[in-house]
């Protein structure tokens, strides 16, 4: 029953980390998040592009439409 | 005859998999496993710990730590306690 909570909860604590997007096209965008909504349209900072693993470079402030985006996930770089 | 079956919700089926692991097969060949810390009701989903599977590359893994929010507009079919598609024997 508070479950029904976690995905607004989790998008309020995830602003200000770096975050990986995902697109339904399977393009990634990696990024500090400036904030979001809960249509999932998401500001980013200092975001680079990844399609296929290669990097597109994007620096400044992205804007990606909610309707697109696959998931978000928060990044520890444990990797 | 059958003994009356109590009726189960599609939700409480996932509700009942909070904190277990679950494998979550989407609408375009993508699967992910992960453990599901929530929902809401449009089955936007939270997850941990989290693999994700693709099968056109044979079978390529990219495994994420922490926690995602995976956006439920792009989901097929929940699978409770599923390992993934590398577990098939």
């Amino acid at each position: 029953m508070s479950a029904r909570q976690t995905p607004n909860e989790f998008l309020k604590q995830i602003i200000g980390r770096p975050v990986v997007v995902k697109l339904n096209n399977g393009v990634d965008y990696r990024g500090v998040l400036a904030c979001l909504d809960g249509y999932m349209n998401i500001a980013l900072e200092q975001t680079e592009e990844y399609s296929n693993g290669q990097l597109k470079n994007k620096y400044g402030d992205a804007f990606i439409r909610g309707n697109n985006v696959l998931f978000i996930s928060t990044q520890k770089r444990r990797n | 005859m059958a003994a009356p079956v109590p009726t189960l919700l599609p939700l409480e089926l996932v509700d009942k998999c909070i904190g277990s692991r679950i494998h979550i097969i989407m609408k375009n060949d993508k699967e992910i496993v992960g453990t599901l810390l929530g929902f809401d009701d449009f089955v936007n989903m939270v997850l941990e710990d989290v693999s994700e599977f693709e099968s056109t590359p044979e079978g390529r893994r990219v495994t994420k730590l922490d926690q995602i929010l995976l956006n439920g507009n792009n989901i097929t079919m929940l699978v409770p306690g599923g390992e993934g598609p590398e577990a098939h024997s």
